[in-house]
């Protein structure tokens, strides 16, 4: 029972009695069994099933289980209790699509297969083979269902496995995804009015608005609106003024902007390819490039290479799959095991490194923007992955905009969506053998913004819990916003699938659209309560500052390490040098440490200013200051539910508090429109949320918990629960003697 | 309060600060600025710098002048008392120094940075317009003044501080609070036991002049049947006399009691023996000894982590290295810090669960009893019992379990230099797992993490009666208070007046005169803004215990006594020296074995305590007496951040951002709410025909919310905001703005002053008067019916 070693192999042996045979259930639910039939969605068609099946609830050493039904259907995975659900409470936060007995296909990471207490990973060879006794998925939002094949039937559990097995880890072309099956049916779920708060990039107008806020002096290209300049490009992009000729090589080393500080210089992203020496023409390009941003704003620049600086995508991959390994609980066994050296395991997996490497880099890109005013040009060979993180993370610290929802979406939208990041190679949606390019890119920026939201929460509009939500919707199948490659990609498959929708121009939900996932009431935990709204006379605070009237060329510093092998850099910088006439500034010259200090420099000057929850924001990096991110990664881990506390607890209550703000707005409203106006602010929450006081006592892992399944652990830890095990026995033989004190 | 006005003249004024009686400013440093954490507000104040024999301090520019006939303060929110600081280091233009008594500096300083005990970096910056000699100057000054490492030097600072005639006259007539219970006196004891509810026990002054046992205080908790002439007996089978004592009963009927370990080598005597059972069983059947010796860390380990988490924490100072960011978390680990902490919790949390069963003694068993047992008996307390988180509550626990009960705190704290090897920092252990239980519960308490912080760096003021002595047979013989003249009417410390001449020592406050160190502003901090908490009452004979049948046999015979240890419940022959081997005719002669059905029902019963779902019972849902349990896995036991990091060298430490539930947030929301109800009620005023339409969903909902929060302590009424204040923390806003407002609505009425008790912000329901801070316009009186209707 108590099995100390590595629990989920040594589960053979499962110490549930059932009272009943496995044929015994069974003739028991046949008669229930048509009934018993998941809610499809439209489009959704079941493949196979399997009765009975045994769901083992996760946090319970004693391997205890539910019985039930086991679905495969081309959106998800799905387990049906045969137990009637008792009087079911309404849930506060429940997903529409999927329940927290679905699993969507393409949310499913790994499955293992038990075979003979050991506990394999089912690759395609093994599927061949003979079922496993016991099924084990690992999903992409962490949680880990185990299921017992071993009481249906020999063939059903054949089918089911093979199913499951078969559209989860095979290759499969992109129109088996659920998404073009959903669109597909007559009636998608009523009109899905396109949120219009959030700036979707995909017209001219859209990024001519865009240009307006922030005053950009760019200009907008239109020409690639039939990918004819080049297929990774998005459709309409924005370049500085100074590039005359668009057309060659491929828009490769496009300067594209992406955010003008109010200073005038700006922030610009591209896709430069390692350039070697003998490759004049293109070098000469590229020099015309550099210096069309330079041309930007007081003729400066500085160019980051990130595939230097930071590390690759491989990378990243691989430190997240061990970092995730110490949350995917199959058994709290595991857990209390990794309890042990807890920090010290977290951090060898290097995860929160590279969100402290990715969140200083970026502070190093704000700091030209916002100290020295210089045009910044960040690359990267594909100009898609780690360039959208840093240029996203950039502006958020520095545009208060959007650190708003709406902002924060259009931000998305703007830097991954409309800016080409490959989603659907990097989520490895359809399961390509090709390992190379998977990796957590858009994960790794919700991490870094997560940090910045835990560490400035007044400064958010949104929530944990929207980026924890938003996080989970990568990876159901059903939205159009992270399901391509690039806009080109996009624009292609939604061409080819629109003859068979006859309605107009094909439109697929985006994930903005929440209402296809949460009903009004559940996005209220989007917005953070504690959200410190712009007031007027804020501006006063923090004047811009003064332009430098001095000339700067920045030069790639060997902090940012571009070694001289390169020679490019070098050469940009000499060219420059020459062209432009500047000086270079003495302080990036200097010794290896020197940026460093500059950095810090920038830092304690930011600090020394009252901190502005409108203005620049800065991560906090040391080590302390770098977290892991409880609400995503425990919430399934009934072991460190804090039942009743946490911070959820003082945030309901403050969301309890914000209401009551509304209703006397609203009631002022009615009274005295003038004065209401002038207070009226803040995001209006559609509905009241009296659900709190009813489901009396929350978790800490709320909204995301079940009351139902959570099973209060022992707070006592292991080694009590162990001796209470070996009392027991204690107890036995001391039967003799107690039944002599019986009778006294 | 009665002479003050013989203070007032003694509140000097000098160059803009008010100095204590007898205070002389040493040296002065204009044009400075000091670096404010990012709970202040952050960036920078500019003033000027003082050094005086006992204190630096930093008087803002703008600072209002201060009050002369206000009571003198020892230190003022920007100063810091010469004795806490640990290091003095000047930042030059291109290097750092530490700067020591003897060493001359050969650069002008730019920056000050002052390290100190509590963990806090205090870093001002000289103007360009600062005289260099003043720079220099005052950073000798007070690396020539702050205490080194020197015994003997302490008093010279204590004198300083408390040695002046008006200082000693000043706190001789301080009031000790009177809503706190001092436990200095049997009243104390018994109301104690009036509280709990507990019976079977009375307060023995069989101590009083402390013959018994040196380290015991005057008055301690005995079963109701055992007299003193046999009580007495019983003193010397324990170590330093420290016999079982009764501390707490949990409202299940259980109770918690304390010993030191038994002295073997002496012979029981058979009434002995009898005493001896009965002192250890009190009225009950069954006995829990918890053996606090082996498996927790000895004071030396605690040392060591907490060394090495302050060199974590603040980096090396004099090389100014620092762990780098990727090794922190490892590097955190091996300092063992949270372990021990998760230890303590831990070994609290299954006492906690086994009083939970009712019925029983729970017996804390340490060989010294002076340690560990302070740390564990206090958060079983912190974990069980809603009146130990409140302020005056805890304050209550401190002095019950660790200032009487004799913790030493002297050698402990080592402020004397002289002890070394005894120095160990157990009390910050037990403030940083109360710490993690409030982390982990923030709305279940009524302190805040502020207090806990400002009680954290009292601890390194060597000013305190409460930490200055190892006993309080210490304390008593150093306030030249001999125990027969003690009137233990209410509490009051009587001074001998006129008298002062010989005590070397001046009179020492207690720890708990927050006025003397803290402003009313953060005094204010200290509590959340809550209602006060509705204690439950006491319930006799644990008629609470409402959990499973726990007809712990009962037939007159002495009980069966277990032992708890390593979390294991066992039955050694040896537990109670007197029932063990040959001296055990006694034992024999009653046939009794250990029942093994107590057994099997003791493991019951944590497992009940452990695996149950209590929100799916209704009944215990707001059971205020359901333990909080802290979660201890790795992810949840995190480092006490505004405490340890507030200094870290990294300078982004510096504004480390306040935790979940930061205040101004709050503020501002309870201000919206204000002004809102305000703006409503000027409308309102106006269409007096809407009023009663608009009333109608708010009572609703604040009934909803009331049966909601029955056992929880933050906004416990939300309705209650309406009518009252928003804060009395920001008391900065409140002393402005309401007036403001009111000037514009009707015209000032005096504040309302409620008979010195705290004002909370959402006050609670009985006194609806209580907590306000003005007097609301006629037509704001409307709407308190809602509020007023149930």
């Amino acid at each position: 029972m108590l099995s100390l070693g590595s629990g989920g192999a040594k589960s053979t042996k499962p110490s549930f009695v059932s009272y009943v045979t496995p044929e015994e259930i069974k003739s028991e639910k046949d008669p229930s069994k048509q009934e018993k039939h998941p809610d499809l969605l439209p489009g959704e068609v079941e493949f196979c099933s399997a009765n009975p099946i045994l769901k083992y609830t996760q946090d319970d050493l004693s391997q205890r289980g539910v019985f039930g039904t086991l679905f495969c259907t081309n959106f998800r995975v799905t387990f049906i209790s045969d137990e009637r659900p008792l009087e079911k409470k309404a849930k506060t936060f429940k997903n529409k699509l999927y329940g927290e007995n679905d699993i969507p296909l393409m949310c499913v990471d790994h499955i293992y297969g038990v075979y003979e207490e050991k506990r394999k990973p089912i690759t395609g060879a093994l599927v061949k083979n003979k079922n496993p006794s016991k099924m084990i998925i690992h999903c992409k939002d962490l949680r880990v269902f185990q299921f017992c094949l071993t009481y249906s039937k020999e063939e059903d559990a054949r089918k089911i496995f093979q199913g499951i097995a078969h559209h989860c880890l095979e290759e499969k072309s992109l129109k088996c995804v659920f998404a073009f099956s959903y669109m597909g049916t007559p009636s998608p779920s009523p009109e899905m009015p396109r949120k219009q708060e959030t700036i979707m990039f995909d017209s001219p107008e859209d990024w001519t608005r865009e240009m307006k806020r922030t005053k950009a002096n760019c200009r907008l290209v239109i020409e690639n609106e039939n990918f004819e300049l080049s297929q990774r490009l998005p459709k309409y992009f924005v370049i500085p003024l100074a590039i005359g000729d668009l057309f060659s090589y491929q828009g490769k080393g496009l300067p594209i902007w992406c955010w003008s500080h109010y200073s005038g210089c700006a922030l610009f992203k591209a896709s430069f390819l390692p350039v070697t020496q003998e490759d004049g023409d293109f070098q000469k390009h590229l020099d015309t490039m550099i210096n069309a941003v330079a041309h930007n704003h007081l003729y400066s620049v500085k160019t980051e290479d990130l595939s230097e600086s930071l590390p690759n995508i491989q990378d990243i991959q691989q430190s997240y799959n061990k970092f995730k390994q110490f949350f995917l609980i199959e058994n709290s066994t595991d857990f209390w095991l990794s309890d042990v050296k807890w920090f010290s395991s977290i951090e060898s997996s290097g995860w929160l490194d590279i969100i402290r490497q990715c969140l200083q880099k970026a502070v190093e890109v704000v700091e030209c923007l916002e100290k020295d005013n210089t045009n910044v040009l960040i690359t990267e060979e594909e100009g898609t992955d780690l360039c959208c993180v840093i240029s996203s993370l950039a502006q958020i610290m520095l545009d208060p905009y959007y650190r708003t929802l709406m902002g924060f979406q259009s931000l998305v939208q703007k830097e991954w969506v409309a800016g080409c990041h490959a989603f659907l190679d990097r989520c490895n949606r359809l399961h390509l053998k090709d390992k190379e390019c998977h990796s957590p890119v858009f994960l790794l920026f919700l991490e870094c913004v997560w940090q910045l939201v835990q560490q400035h929460s007044p400064a958010f509009q949104f929530s944990e819990t929207y980026l924890t939500v938003l996080s989970d919707s990568v990876h159901v199948p059903i939205f159009s916003t992270f399901l391509f490659n690039s806009a080109h990609h996009r624009e292609n498959i939604m061409k080819a699938e629109s003859p068979l929708a006859q309605s107009g121009p094909l439109s697929c939900p985006t994930v903005w659209d929440w209402s296809v996932q949460f009903d009004s009431k559940a996005q209220n935990f989007f917005f953070n309560p504690l959200y410190l709204e712009k007031v007027k006379h804020d501006r006063a605070v923090r004047k811009p500052h003064k332009p430098k009237h001095q000339r700067h060329l920045s030069l790639p510093s060997s902090a940012f390490k571009t070694p001289l092998k390169k020679g490019f850099f070098k050469d940009e910088a000499d060219s420059l040098k020459k062209m432009l006439r500047v000086k270079r500034l003495s302080r990036w010259r200097g010794s290896p440490d020197a940026p460093a200090a500059t950095t810090r420099e920038f830092y304690e000057s930011w600090q020394n200013r009252p901190l502005d929850y409108h203005g620049l924001l800065l991560p906090y990096l040391d080590g302390p200051a770098v977290r892991v991110w409880m609400q995503r990664y425990l919430r399934w881990i009934p072991e460190v539910y804090i039942l009743g506390g946490g911070s959820m607890a003082v945030m309901t209550k403050l969301m309890e508090l914000q209401n009551q703000v509304q209703d006397l707005k609203r009631a002022l409203e009615q009274r005295d429109p003038s004065q209401a106006a002038e207070l009226d602010h803040r995001p209006y929450l559609q509905q009241r949320l009296l659900s709190f006081d009813s489901s009396g006592r929350l978790s800490s892992s709320f909204p995301f918990a079940y009351t139902r399944s959570r099973n209060f652990k022992p707070s006592i830890p292991i080694a009590l629960m162990q001796s209470l095990m070996l009392t027991d026995s204690l107890a036995c033989q001391e039967d003799e003697a107690s039944s002599v004190v019986s009778f006294v | 309060m009665m002479s003050h006005s013989s203070l007032h003249a003694h509140g000097r004024d000098v160059f803009g600060l008010c100095c204590l009686p007898g205070e002389c400013v040493l040296q002065r440093a204009v044009l400075v600025r000091k670096k404010l954490s990012a709970k202040e507000g952050g960036g920078w104040l500019s003033g000027t710098l003082f050094c005086t024999h006992f204190r630096v301090a930093f008087v803002p520019q703008d600072s209002q002048k201060p009050d002369d006939n206000a009571d003198p303060v020892l230190l003022g929110d920007h100063d810091v008392a010469l004795a806490s600081i640990d290091k003095v280091v000047a930042v030059g233009p291109s290097r750092t120094k530490l700067v020591t008594p003897t060493c001359s500096l050969k650069f002008t300083p730019e920056e000050l940075v002052l390290y100190c005990r509590d963990l806090r970096v205090l870093c001002f910056l000289f103007d360009r317009l600062t005289p260099d000699t003043q720079a220099l100057e005052i950073t000798y000054t007070i690396a020539k003044t702050y205490q080194p490492l020197k015994p003997g030097t302490i008093l010279s600072f204590q004198n300083a501080a408390l040695g002046s005639i008006e200082m000693k006259q000043f706190l001789s007539n301080r009031w000790h609070d009177p809503n706190m219970n001092w436990f200095e006196c049997s009243m104390g004891w018994e109301q104690e036991l009036e509280r709990t509810g507990a019976s079977g026990w009375r307060v023995s002054s069989v101590n009083d002049r402390f013959e018994m046992s040196t380290s015991l205080p005057r008055f301690s908790v005995v079963p109701q049947r055992v007299l003193d002439t046999e009580l007495k007996k019983t003193f010397a089978h324990f170590n330093e006399g420290r016999i079982p004592r009764w501390c707490w009963r949990h409202p299940h009927g259980s109770d918690l009691l304390r010993m030191a370990s038994f002295q073997n080598n002496i012979y029981h005597e058979k009434d002995d023996i009898r005493n001896l059972e009965s002192v250890l069983f009190g009225g009950q059947q069954l006995c829990v000894i918890v053996d606090l010796g082996e498996e927790m860390p000895s004071p030396a380990d605690i040392q060591l982590a907490h060394t090495r988490l302050r060199t974590l924490c603040l980096g090396d100072i004099s090389s100014s290295v620092s762990v780098p960011d990727d090794k922190w978390l490892s590097t955190l680990e091996s300092t063992r810090w949270l372990d021990y902490t998760r230890c303590c919790l831990r070994k609290a949390a299954e006492v906690a669960c086994l009083l939970g069963g009712g019925h029983m003694t729970v017996v804390l068993q340490e060989p010294e009893d002076r340690d560990m047992n302070c740390v564990v008996c206090g958060l079983v307390q912190v974990m069980c019992d809603p009146h130990c988180r409140t302020v005056p509550g805890f304050q209550g626990l401190v002095q019950k379990e660790w200032i009487t009960a004799g913790h030493k705190f002297l050698s402990r704290i080592n402020y004397h230099r002289e002890s070394d090897k005894e120095e160990a920092p157990v009390f910050l252990l037990f403030l940083d797992c109360v710490w993690q239980l409030w982390a982990q519960y923030p709305t279940r308490f009524q302190l805040t993490e502020d207090y806990l912080l400002a009680l954290h760096d009292s601890v390194h003021l060597p000013l305190f009666s409460s930490f200055l002595a190892n006993s309080q047979r210490e304390r008593c013989r150093r306030s030249q208070h001999l125990p027969q003249s003690y009137t233990p009417v209410n509490g009051l410390r009587e001074l001998p007046k006129g008298a002062p001449e010989e005590p070397v020592d001046p009179p020492f406050p207690p720890v708990w005169d927050w006025a003397l160190q803290y402003s009313s502003l953060r005094r204010s901090r200290f509590t959340q803004p809550v209602s006060q908490p509705a204690c439950p009452p006491p319930v006799l004979n644990g008629n609470l215990n409402t959990n499973q049948d726990h007809g712990w046999p009962n037939d007159g015979l002495p009980g069966s006594v277990f032992l708890l240890s390593r979390g294991t419940f066992s039955h050694p022959s040896n537990l109670l020296p007197w029932r063990s081997g040959n001296s055990g005719s006694y034992w024999k002669s009653h046939r009794r074995a250990p029942s093994s059905e107590s057994l099997s029902g003791l493991e019951r019963l944590i497992r009940a305590c452990s695996l149950s779902e209590p929100s799916e019972n209704p009944s215990t849902l707001h059971d205020p007496y359901e333990p909080l349990l802290p979660l201890l896995l790795g992810p949840c036991v995190r480092v006490w951040r505004a405490c340890y990091l507030r200094g870290a060298l990294h300078a982004q430490a510096f504004s480390h951002p306040a935790s979940s539930c930061s205040q101004h947030p709050l503020d501002q929301l309870a201000w919206e709410v204000q002004q809102l109800r305000e703006k409503v009620a000027q409308a309102s005023h106006r269409h007096p025909e809407n009023q009663t339409k608009r009333q109608e969903p708010l009572r609703l909902e604040s009934n909803l919310n009331q049966n909601a929060n029955n056992g929880t302590f933050l906004f416990s009424s939300s309705s209650r905001t309406s009518q009252q204040q928003p804060s009395s923390r920001g008391a900065a806003h409140s002393s402005v703005i309401p007036k403001a407002q009111r000037t514009a609505s009707d015209p000032p009425r005096p504040v309302q002053r409620n008979n010195g008790k705290h004002t909370f912000l959402f006050g609670h329901q009985q006194e609806p008067q209580s907590g306000l801070r003005y007097i609301p316009s006629p037509s704001a009186k409307l709407h308190k019916r809602p509020g007023n209707s149930y």
